[in-house]
């Protein structure tokens, strides 16, 4: 029952030499159903060391390509840096299994959006922001995301939800429009063996085996990584007995746009219900089962149609698209480097899905690690630079780790004393505003703080939205962030806000000369730039994103490739000079203009 | 009677709280229940607000 010929587009079988073995399936998604979706394929290429037999080395080696993989192949051949990406498949997707992650954070977006498949993405997709909690048949409580925090500064919507493999075949289809990065479809890692500072992988084709050289090895080959074992990284898992089974489905008369949830659905045996649109006009219906049930039996399809008719009435026309039972765990690594291996995506962390947690922090992993590799093969920062991944990004996998278990020990609270409670808190949410604090069907996915980086000012390490200002005083037309940190190129940026002194401007072309970063001027009608490159901050999202305001009207933010502030002050003096060295993990020195 | 939220960390508070009734029976669970309760209360002291809570408790449906 794997083979699905539907889902493939042909002859995906018969094109297939006996000798590679077909691809798994991962992920529990193992009794899949429908035929809705048809994925792209891509051609296996005989790379040079198959002809050749000599173990070329290259500096960048990624190994998977789902949505980490290819983002972190995306970012690279967006700053012209090359690498090499393995995948063991020849599409996007897991085989056979055509939906993985639906939800698509701001930050998220504003990563695609700066990779230039924004605009496909939305276009493509369902955007929302309003979510709705029920028990029985009461609504608890509802939100609205783009009324949160700084969230609608930002040029991007709260979220959008698209099928995973979407955004997928987009990042293949812009890398290679970029070049620099070689993707490499049915190319299997079979063999890693590290010796000195870089690795040597053995890669099984359908043309045969051969071997190459990295001198960085990047790992996004999901939960059941082989390099676990190569490496010997050690990791904190968790498993429980809670069971879901997702239908995906098409209504010719469907709900409204927006994320509901119940606690407890009086028509699913008072277990939980995710209710969820995606592209395609596809909902997705997530369905908590019996702890242990047998996924077989849930994901059979009359079992799935009942279950439809108890929701939406006996009549309900639904088309399935796709059926998949999962259970979930969480694993988190102690380290997320080994030597010249780098976990990222769900070889760093698996969570369960509950607040869009998996996928988003896989694409700021891809975000995190791109800017700083790339320094690093540029040589325009120390080696040093890579362990902050690990710093930055082991933080946040932990902080979703611990999130998500939460929600999930409220979802499937057992009976007893925890049923107690839960019961209590949702009695309480109806009646009183604080009560809500305390139902947790999921807390949204962040962009995550890093507050014990090595390479950020304390209270920095926060991801900036990805605002607008004006490129002219008049104010049209607008750039945004994105535009800012395209142009830097995977430099750092400075911006400097408010009226320069002369002394101020060559203090700034020195800075300029000690270290990589460029400069950009930020000024506000009435007054007018000095510098050659400034922006207008027409409506002061700017400096309220760079957390300037601490600072009066003048000031300066260091802002990494990732849109992160790394740091932010008030005068151009040693300690600017010192900062922009410590966030490249660079040695300190002053020069003597700045030491006053 | 408060009645939005005080909480700092509401999620981090619900963790603590089921984990400290963690590997008890019912009956001592009941009792860490009680003594919680006393404690909390204790922190209150205000007789009015005191009232209310218990009226509240009693009051809302499950």
């Amino acid at each position: 029952m794997n083979d699905k010929p539907g889902l493939r587009g042909g002859n995906f079988g018969a094109s297939q030499p006996a000798a590679y073995r077909q691809v798994d399936f991962t992920n529990g998604y193992e009794f899949t159903q429908g035929t809705a979706y048809v994925l792209p394929q891509y051609p296996f290429v005989a790379p040079p060391e198959l002809r050749s037999g000599q173990a070329s080395l290259h500096p960048i080696v990624i190994v998977g390509g789902g949505i980490t993989g290819l983002t972190l192949a995306c970012c690279l051949a967006r700053l012209g840096v090359a690498a090499v990406l393995l995948d063991e498949d020849n599409t996007v997707g897991v085989k056979g299994a055509s939906s993985r992650g639906i939800c698509y954070t701001q930050k998220s977006l504003e990563i695609f959006h700066k990779l230039g498949i924004y605009d496909r993405i939305a276009a493509k997709g369902t955007q929302w922001s309003v979510g709705r909690t029920f028990a029985g048949s009461d609504e608890v409580y509802s939100f609205d995301l783009s009324q949160q925090g700084l969230n609608n500064l930002s040029a991007q919507p709260a979220f959008i939800n698209i099928q995973q493999f979407y955004i997928e075949g987009f990042l293949v289809e812009r890398t290679l429009q970029l070049g620099h990065v070689d993707l490499r479809w049915q190319s299997r890692v079979i063999g890693f063996e590290q010796s000195g500072a870089s690795a040597t992988l053995t890669v099984e084709t359908p043309e045969g085996d051969y071997q190459l050289q990295a001198d960085h090895v990047i790992d996004a080959t999901g939960s059941h990584s082989p390099f676990y074992q190569w490496t010997g990284a050690t990791m904190q898992t968790k498993k429980g007995d809670d069971r879901w089974c997702i239908a995906d489905v098409r209504f010719p008369k469907h709900p409204p746009t927006e994320r509901h949830t119940w606690i407890e659905a009086p028509f699913n045996e008072n277990r939980a219900v995710w209710q969820h649109k995606m592209a395609d006009e596809v909902w997705r219906i997530d369905y908590q089962m019996a702890p242990n049930a047998d996924p077989a039996y849930v994901s059979r399809e009359d079992v799935v149609r009942a279950r439809l008719q108890r929701q939406f009435g006996a009549d309900v026309a639904v088309e399935i698209v796709w059926v998949g039972p999962y259970a979930y765990r969480s694993v988190c690594l102690d380290q997320l480097r080994v030597g010249c291996v780098f976990f990222i995506g769900d070889t760093a962390k698996v969570v369960s899905p509950f607040g869009a947690r998996g996928g988003n922090t896989g694409v700021s992993d891809a975000d995190n690690l791109a800017w700083k590799l790339a320094c690093v093969v540029r040589r325009q920062a120390p080696p040093a630079l890579l362990d902050s991944y690990n710093d930055e990004r082991l933080e946040a996998a932990q902080e979703n780790v611990l999130v998500t278990n939460r929600t999930a020990r409220f979802l499937r609270a057992p009976e007893g004393l925890e049923r107690i409670f839960r019961s209590a808190a949702i009695g309480l949410a109806k009646e009183y505003p604080f009560g809500r604090a305390l139902i947790n069907t999921g807390r949204m996915a962040v962009a995550n703080a890093y507050s014990r980086s090595s390479i950020c000012e304390a209270g920095c390490g926060t991801s900036m939205p990805n605002v607008r200002f004006g490129w002219r005083k008049a104010g049209e037309p607008l750039g945004t962030l994105n535009d800012l940190l395209n142009w830097a190129n995977g430099h750092r940026l400075l911006l400097v806000f408010g009226h320069l002194k002369v002394v101020e401007m060559q203090k700034l072309s020195q800075l300029a000369r000690l270290v990589p970063v460029r400069i950009v001027q930020v000024v506000r009608l009435p007054h007018f730039a000095q510098a050659r490159e400034h922006v207008y901050d027409c409506f002061g999202h700017l400096k309220i994103a760079a957390k300037i305001t601490r600072h009066g009207d003048k000031g300066w933010a260091v802002i990494r490739p990732d849109g992160y502030l790394a740091a932010t002050g008030s005068a151009i003096n040693a300690r600017l000079s010192q900062v922009l060295q410590t966030s490249l993990a660079m040695a300190q020195r002053t020069p003597a203009a700045l030491k006053h | 009677m408060k009645t939005d939220s005080q909480f700092e960390d509401a999620d981090r508070f619900y963790e603590q709280l089921l984990d400290a009734h963690q590997g008890l029976s019912a009956e001592q669970s009941a009792l860490l229940n009680a003594r919680l309760i006393l404690l909390l209360a204790n922190q209150i002291g205000d007789t009015q607000v005191l009232e209310e809570c218990i009226r509240a408790a009693r009051a809302t449906s499950s």
